[in-house]
């Protein structure tokens, strides 16, 4: 995971260049404004929203096309499930940390039921003849549970909108799962990078009608998105809704933590 | 000792000033609240599903948000500072606007919302005045997601004054949405209203 280091290490040598104007003092209601907003190098993040555009034209959105127009519903839900299934560990870690018992025992069922009876995790057994859906969890929502503030916010490329705080969890979340440590040689490697294909093609795909409908209707589409994936994670901190999840593993347009597409402001 | 006296009287005074310009707010009962939910949200459901053409379809959605909706209450939430900003011919084209923007966008999507049900989930008071009415939606063939109905009293009527759907509120998605197009026009509320004029001119293609 050198991606993401690279990736804040160019964010934070740009970000001294790239400040937005904080209002006068006098300008209350503007001020106000622009502190609920958090987005205090919005100019960096509007240059790299831009990019992320060209990227997922060129390339994201169409691949996510192709996955839903080629691979039937069933199969798709099959890997969902499976991506889902892998992540399980990571989510059960951050129940624990974050002090939710019954969350992590419900967790911990739903690996075992559908690892064996789910066929390996394509079908979620567990919610289907158990009764016990899933949840997601990531070390940025233990942190913020913890205590730990968001940061400025960031939106990066392919990654979508995020914060330092996120970011971090992100890091850990990969470094903490036991697919990380276990296992060598090329079937292993082969089996990650498809693992690392999927998860994309899955993410993006999650997304698809909901950022259509943002990129047709909104005025403002970056503002749109800043304003959605900041509510919708405040209400995923607090275990609020109970949505099915839209990807196994995605944050807002891009990869990154989570069970869910949390830059999903829109009902669709 | 005088000055914080001064200040908690000239305090009062400017909320005194302030209370006329309110809109008359009496609590909402949760009761009540969700009985108008589900009334307006099967109206909405049986125009949704008929097979009326678009445009006659169109027409019945637009009379129930009328009737349903805070238009005005929700439309200058949204706008929030610059309304005071905005001329009054301005703030009369952005009530316009905006409601037309709000019927267009949901008849625009009338195709997607074929065979839409929805579940009336318990309802919660959540602020002094409001109530919050939660409901399931489920769409065939996509996940069911969570959309909650902000309900206010407006001169002792039931009226819709915001959405939330998965914990994002719709009005203050877009009331940072609008402040933002604002702003990059130069701090003009003329640059929001020629945004949404385009938006309603593409949508009615």
């Amino acid at each position: 995971m050198r991606l993401p280091a690279l990736l804040l290490a160019a964010v934070l040598s740009l970000s001294v260049t790239a400040c937005a104007t904080r209002p006068p003092a006098t300008d209350r209601e503007a001020v106000e404004e622009f502190e609920a907003n958090n987005d205090p190098i919005e100019p960096f993040n509007r240059a790299m929203f831009a990019v992320n555009g060209a990227i997922d034209t060129v390339a994201l959105r169409p691949a996510a096309v192709a996955y839903r127009a080629v691979v039937p519903p069933p199969l798709r839900t099959g890997i969902r499930n499976a991506l889902g299934n892998l992540r399980a560990p990571t989510i059960l870690l951050n129940d624990i940390l974050q002090g939710a018992p019954e969350r992590a025992a419900r967790t911990a069922a739903r690996f075992v039921i559908n690892s064996t009876l789910g066929i390996g995790g394509l079908v979620d057994v567990a919610e289907w003849q158990f009764g016990l859906p899933g949840h997601a969890e990531d070390f940025g929502q233990t942190l913020a549970v913890w205590g730990v503030g968001e940061g400025p916010y960031l939106f990066l490329p392919v990654f979508g909108p995020s914060n330092p705080r996120d970011l971090v969890g992100t890091a850990v979340d990969a470094v903490a799962s036991p697919w990380f440590w276990f296992g060598q040689g090329e079937v292993v490697e082969a089996l990650r990078w498809a693992r690392f294909g999927l998860t994309i093609l899955d993410a993006r795909e999650g997304v698809l009608d909901t950022l259509d409908e943002i990129n047709r209707t909104s005025l403002d589409p970056y503002s749109t998105l800043r304003a959605g994936y900041r509510q919708r994670r405040a209400a995923e901190i607090a275990n609020r809704g109970a949505g099915t999840p839209e990807a196994a593993f995605g944050t807002g347009i891009g990869v990154g933590p989570g069970n869910r597409a949390p830059g999903d402001p829109l009902p669709r | 000792m005088r000055t914080p006296r001064l200040a908690s009287r000239r305090l009062l005074l400017g909320a005194a000033l302030l209370l006329p310009a309110m809109p008359a707010r009496a609590q909402m009962d949760t009761g009540r609240a969700a009985a108008f939910i589900q009334a307006t949200g099967e109206e909405l459901v049986r125009v949704l599903n008929s097979a009326a053409p678009v445009d006659q379809r169109r027409a019945q959605v637009a009379a129930i948000l009328r009737r349903a909706v805070d238009v005005e209450g929700t439309g200058r939430f949204i706008l929030g500072r610059w309304w005071r900003q905005a001329s009054p011919a301005e703030q009369a084209e952005y009530l316009r606007l905006f409601e037309e923007v709000l019927i267009r966008n949901l008849a625009s999507r009338f195709g997607e919302y074929q065979g839409v049900t929805f579940a009336l989930g318990r309802a919660q008071a959540r602020t002094e005045d409001d109530a919050l009415v939660t409901t399931v939606v489920q769409r065939p063939g996509s996940a069911a997601f969570n959309l909650d109905w902000r309900v206010a009293d407006v001169n002792g009527q039931p009226r819709i004054v915001d959405l939330v759907a998965e914990g994002a509120s719709l009005r203050l998605t877009q009331r940072s949405e609008y402040s933002a197009v604002i702003q990059r026009g130069g701090n003009q509320v003329a640059a929001l209203l020629a945004a949404m004029r385009q938006q309603i001119a593409q949508l009615s293609r």
